[in-house]
């Protein structure tokens, strides 16, 4: 049974003290906890923002040494507070320790408990970690090295493991998720993904799939898809659909099979609250839902599924003034209270403004898995990345060979890594068997029996684990009595987009198939860090405005500054009162620009000429973000701004030309805007917003883009209305 | 990629064939594909299958015709069966094949069945090409994707007609039809004791030099003679053997000729050979070890025939290597999910009440470097229909290639000029039909964005075809299905 949350005692905040201690000749003063916290982190991108992290090495070891010299009462003493002074749920949750436990280290100081933990087993070190807050496990993380982070966590595998249908975690496995994502939620495409990796031995952790649509009837037919694949292939493993929390209650109160419950956690209350829609008695009541009622009670010990990674907090500038391995540590005492099946840290997802290199990423992902396993976690990892930062493929794949040795319970399999839904790149199958294979690892031993029985692995005389005939060959699965069904694999195959083959060498997949992956990866990237070109944009004249964000580097790092015109440049714009202005803008792919722009843009603007609108001359704004429309449409005074702008390039060559279009109607006159706060809910709205996406040679090509933008607008002036109040009167109107 | 429809769609087959007739109804969704990037039917789940009933015929002034009463009660007990309500059908296509096209009453067959089961259902019969594609489809579309690098030569044999299709890469290249079937004579079942025989079958026993009248019995040498004739005309196709095919019973039986034509590429290899329809399914049961019934337990000759295919060195050379799919189903099932393509979801509608479109004749297929007065030549015969008129408009590039701007608009030029040239009238539907992605520019090009009242529809991203009509249905669900009749 739960504690209930008001049965947890949190000492009185009290107000905050300076630290003060000197180096050699150099003074330091830090304002409080949370400024020594933040400056005893290694430099993350995420921290410099939010200038909390150290401005050089020596202001970090004293930072460092603050932290080493402070008792773990003083940190029981002194809990963190909100921006309001506040103890949050999240901290108090946290609190919620074994005392007895805590009674005998609390007089430690944190640089001898990380002395204790070095000396001691893995059960002393588990022990001490059940009396530990996210605050003192974030701040002890600080003082601990690369080997640190590995040794410790090794220490705590044997302990680490989890019981749903299968047990995940136990000691000599490495498990896996197989994450078969699909652009549309294409049900055959999501069974091709799922039959890929099933065929390389992966999903012994969860078949889990991140929804497209989240709401109740996709998110149910989802489950029960692959409840289908599950039963048919009969892979021993469990299912999650990974959609809002209230989405899967209302899918399991109509029978559908939750038999995992997912949810995001965040480190500070506001960020659970007002950005993830959750709040702590949420998250009990699912937690009870699932003990009385989910299908796998009674045999799992465990229904719970947590993603976290440092960063989103920071995102949501919802910190509470504290850095990102704090917030981070802070989630684990929020999924500690649940004793989850599985925890993934996905630190690296966000981007460059919280990760900026492979260095950072490595380093965040480390100590998230330290931290995890240390708060008695059964943590998986995904160390991941976007093409808009500086991490790697290499990085990444040196951050999963770390964890292997640091004994992450499970990785992601994403097909050749790259996710076709959320256009980011996480491990894949073949990374997860080659790290098995290098490290002497197996998945989950029901899962193994399976797959053996199958021909995805085989067992030696000597017991030794290898891939089986049948391994890498999703194609058994559409077999019947031995005999292939080629039409049913081949229309599978094509309802996965990017699908480049399934020829492997060994573990890895063949030079071939990597070096189409990789290419993609190239033009991706450097769609992104083209810069825009005027002379590539066509033979119409476009007046060019700034940014605040003067280089690439700014505009990839803070989103923020690609908002708003530089003030300037604003200074000397005047109201133009137009009924359209186009904004031009590379967002984070100049080559969409590019590719889209010259044959785009006459189509729209021939269309907006036969109606005879007041048209502005067509900005070109480089390092722009979707938001740069208000910033405009404020100074300009148009009643529509359209701005045509780079989508985040995924793993897919042709796609990473692909460019949006945002129409952002302002509502400009009083009634307009009374209709649209009290249909959205939100009495100060300022603009709607309608977006059509997917604007390239291979999804809508940009001529009839043109057309199609044209035609909208016509709309959203005929209407007065953008978004799904548009859409309401159009369905009205037909 | 565009979002996906999130409501399936309900699809009806009808095949009323020389021995049997049945039903399939189909549910699906409708996305883009990530292979082609056209909208295609993906999640297809069959929700009724009805069981082969055999064709009813009735004799009138001895001649045998379809009897439109069974007809109607059969067609009423499968959609009572299946659970479907007309008005949910999205799309589907019927079809009277082989023996049953040769009887005097189809055109009413064709119109009952229309009435009976709403205008979302294309209605043909004796269209031996385009059965001949939607039997390969039904049972080679995705088989042929999967071997991309190999012709597949399907031979869908039925009762009355055997329809040849050859493919690559999921396409139909080739298309022909031969009076090759199990039933052009019908047995007691059980023996070879004659009970009826066709035309055809009639000539063939006469070429071959067989006396036999309605009650006698054929002798094994007799009932020999005629399988080898027809093996040997089957190899002979498969092998463009042109003395054979040459002779006067060959081409008394031939209905439509394959073209022999020189090799698709000498990139690929030779064809291979799959086999559908009825006869087809008894000889993947031979394939798969089954035991089939005695000959002419069925009352004809289908069990003779499949096993000589299965002991021809030439016919049965992929048997166990190269396997469709629905086989005995082919066309009922290429009917249900093959007989519309799914417009694009960009297409120039200035009216949708003008929709649907019924059995427009397609006047020609038009590209930019055809002369003035070919243009002129077919909007002026296209004006002639009232009812409107399909003009198909080929690009210089493939579908999957990008369309520049230029041509588009000059594309749009010569349609507006053919228009005026042509007189035709504003109220007249005129359809233009294109591969590529330009419906709704090249649409409001031509209609000069809205301010012409030319009734235009401009459906693009369907593949253009060699066809004499089309018809294009309802807009539901944002979707626009477009069939094709009449194959040539």
């Amino acid at each position: 049974m739960l504690k209930p949350i008001a049965n947890i005692q949190v000492p009185k905040p009290s107000p905050a003290a300076p630290h003060c201690i000197t180096l050699l000749d150099r003074n330091f003063v830090f304002a409080n906890l949370k400024q020594v916290l933040g400056a005893a982190d290694i430099s993350k991108a995420g921290d410099r923002k939010a200038s909390l992290a150290a401005k050089d090495e020596i202001e970090r070891e004293a930072a460092r040494a603050v932290l080493s010299g402070l008792s773990l009462q003083h940190f029981f003493d002194h809990p963190l507070t909100n921006i309001r002074g506040q103890v949050d749920n999240v901290m108090r949750v946290n609190y919620d320790i074994n005392h007895a436990v805590f009674a005998g280290i609390a007089n430690m100081t944190l640089g001898n408990l990380k002395d204790e933990l070095l000396k001691s087993n893995g059960i002393r070190i588990r022990e001490i970690g059940t009396a530990l807050t996210g605050v003192m496990v974030a701040a002890l993380t600080k003082l601990l090295d690369v080997h640190e982070l590995v040794y410790l966590a090794k220490k705590l595998k044997n302990g680490a493991s989890a019981k749903a249908r299968t047990v995940i975690g136990l000691q000599g496995t490495l498990s896996s998720r197989l994450q078969p994502n699909h652009p549309t939620d294409n049900l055959s495409g999501i069974t091709m993904l799922l039959y890929t990796g099933l065929s390389m031995g992966s999903g012994d952790a969860i078949l889990g799939l991140n929804p497209a649509i989240d709401n109740v009837a996709n998110i149910s037919a989802t489950l029960h898809h692959l409840d289908r694949i599950r039963t048919e292939t009969g892979a021993p493993t469990q299912i999650c659909v990974l959609s809002h929390i209230k989405t899967q209650l209302e899918c399991l109160k109509n029978g559908a099979p939750v038999e995992i419950m997912f949810q995001s956690l965040a480190g500070t209350e506001s960020t659970l609250t007002d950005e993830f829609d959750v709040t702590v008695d949420l998250l009990d009541q699912a937690y009870e839902t699932m003990r009385t009622n989910g299908p796998l009670k009674d045999i799992a010990e465990n229904f719970m599924y947590f993603e976290t990674g440092q960063g989103s907090e920071l995102t949501y500038n919802k910190h509470d003034g504290m850095d990102m391995t704090t917030t981070e540590a802070l989630c684990y005492g929020l999924a500690r209270r649940y004793s989850p099946f599985m925890v993934n840290n996905v630190t690296g997802f966000i981007g460059p403004e919280t990760h900026l290199d492979n260095f950072e990423m490595m380093m965040s992902n480390l100590q998230d898995h330290f931290m995890g396993k240390l708060m008695g976690l059964p943590m998986g990892m995904a160390p991941c990345y976007t093409l808009h930062s500086s991490v790697t493929l290499e990085g990444q794949q040196m951050a999963t060979e770390l964890l292997t040795a640091a004994g992450a319970n499970f990785f992601m399999d994403v097909y050749l890594g790259a996710d076709r839904m959320l256009a980011y790149f996480d491990t894949s199958g073949h990374d997860d068997q080659t790290l098995r294979e290098t490290y002497n690892l197996r998945p989950a031993p029901e899962f193994l029996a399976w797959a053996i029985s199958k021909g995805i692995f085989a067992e030696d005389a000597d017991g030794n684990v290898l891939r089986g005939e049948n391994w890498g060959k999703p194609e058994i699965f559409c077999a019947s009595n031995g005999i292939v069904n080629t039409s049913e694999f081949q229309r599978l195959q094509e309802s996965v987009p990017a699908i480049y083959g399934f020829d492997n060498a060994g573990a890895r997949p063949s030079n071939k198939v990597s070096r189409l992956v990789k290419a993609n990866q190239a033009i991706g990237r450097e769609a992104i860090y083209a810069d825009l070109r005027p002379s590539d944009m066509g033979n119409i004249q476009l007046r060019e405005l700034h940014t605040k964000a003067h280089t690439k580097a700014e505009h990839l790092n803070d989103a923020e500054l690609g908002t708003n015109l530089e003030a300037n440049i604003l200074a000397h714009l005047k109201p133009e009162n137009n009924d359209v202005q186009i904004v031009i803008s590379d967002g984070l792919s100049a080559e969409a620009i590019h590719h889209n722009i010259p044959e785009l843009l006459p189509v729209l603007l021939d269309g907006l000429n036969s109606r005879k609108l007041n048209i502005g001359q067509p900005i070109l704004a480089p390092f722009g973000r979707v938001k740069l429309a208000e910033s405009i449409g404020d100074t300009l005074q148009a009643q529509l701004i359209v701005t045509l702008i780079g989508e985040r390039p995924g793993g897919d060559a042709l796609a990473s030309r692909s460019m949006s279009a945002y129409f952002a109607y302002r509502l400009s006159d009083a009634a307009t805007q009374n209709l649209a706060a009290t249909f959205s809910g939100n009495s100060q709205i300022k603009y709607e917003y309608s977006v059509l996406s997917n604007i390239y040679s291979g999804g809508l090509p940009p001529i009839e883009a043109g057309s199609v933008i044209a035609e909208k607008i016509f709309d959203i002036l005929q209407h007065k209305a953008a978004g799904n109040r548009l859409e309401n009167l159009l369905q009205q109107s037909s | 990629m565009q979002a996906e429809t999130t409501q399936r769609v309900t699809l009806l087959g009808l095949d009323f064939g020389s021995t049997t007739s049945s039903a399939l109804v189909a549910s699906a969704k409708v996305a883009r594909s990530s292979a082609t990037g056209h909208m295609q039917l993906d999640d297809v789940q069959i929700i009724y299958k009805s069981e082969p009933v055999f064709t009813p015929f009735a004799t009138h002034n001895n001649r045998q015709n379809i009897d439109t009463e069974k007809v109607a009660k059969l067609i009423a007990n499968w959609l009572n069966e299946s659970g479907v309500s007309i008005k949910d059908i999205f799309s589907g296509g019927s079809m009277i094949t082989g023996l049953a096209a040769q009887a005097d009453n189809t055109t009413a067959l064709s119109k009952l069945i229309i009435d009976m089961v709403g205008e979302s259902v294309i209605a043909t019969a004796d269209d031996p090409c385009l059965e001949s594609w939607l039997a390969f489809m039904g049972s080679c579309g995705a088989l042929s994707r999967y071997h991309a690098d190999v012709p597949i030569l399907n031979l869908d044999i039925g009762g009355g007609t055997t329809n040849i299709a050859l493919g690559l890469q999921g396409d139909v290249l080739q298309t022909g039809c031969y009076f090759v079937g199990a039933r052009h004579f019908k047995f007691a079942p059980g023996s070879y004791q004659l009970l009826a025989m066709s035309n055809d079958g009639l000539a063939l026993l006469e070429s071959l030099n067989i006396h036999k009248k309605i009650g006698e019995i054929f002798t094994t040498n007799e009932t020999k003679k005629i399988i080898a004739f027809y093996i040997k005309l089957l190899e002979s196709i498969v092998q463009h053997n042109a003395t054979f095919l040459s002779m006067p019973i060959s081409q008394l039986l031939c209905q439509v000729a394959i073209p022999v034509s020189e090799p698709i590429s000498e990139n690929f290899s030779q064809p291979r050979i799959t086999f559908s329809g009825g006869v087809g399914e008894l000889i993947y049961k031979i394939v798969a070890g089954e035991t089939l019934p005695s000959t002419t337990y069925y009352g004809d000759f289908g069990i003779d025939l499949a096993l000589a295919i299965s002991q021809s060195t030439i016919l049965a050379a992929d048997l166990h290597s190269t396997m469709p799919e629905n086989k005995g189903r082919a066309t009922v099932v290429g009917l249900t999910l093959h007989s519309n393509e799914i417009a694009g979801n960009t297409v120039f509608l200035p009216q949708e009440n003008c929709l649907p479109l019924r059995d427009l004749p397609i006047i020609a297929k038009l590209n930019l470097a055809m002369p003035d007065a070919q243009w002129r030549n077919a909007f002026t015969l296209a004006a002639k229909h009232q009812h409107g008129a399909c003009i198909q408009v080929e690009l210089e590039n493939k579908a999957s290639q990008p369309v520049s701007l230029n041509e588009v608009q000059a594309l749009a030029q010569k349609i507006k000029y053919s228009i005026i040239v042509s007189e035709y009238a504003p109220s007249q539907p005129l359809l233009i039909l294109t591969e590529a992605n330009i419906g709704k520019a090249l649409g409001n090009y031509i209609c000069d964005w809205g301010q012409s009242m030319q009734n235009i529809i401009v459906i693009d991203e369907v593949p253009l075809r060699s066809a004499h009509f089309v018809h294009v249905g309802r807009l539901q669900q944002h979707m626009i299905p477009v069939s094709f009749f009449g194959l040539s």
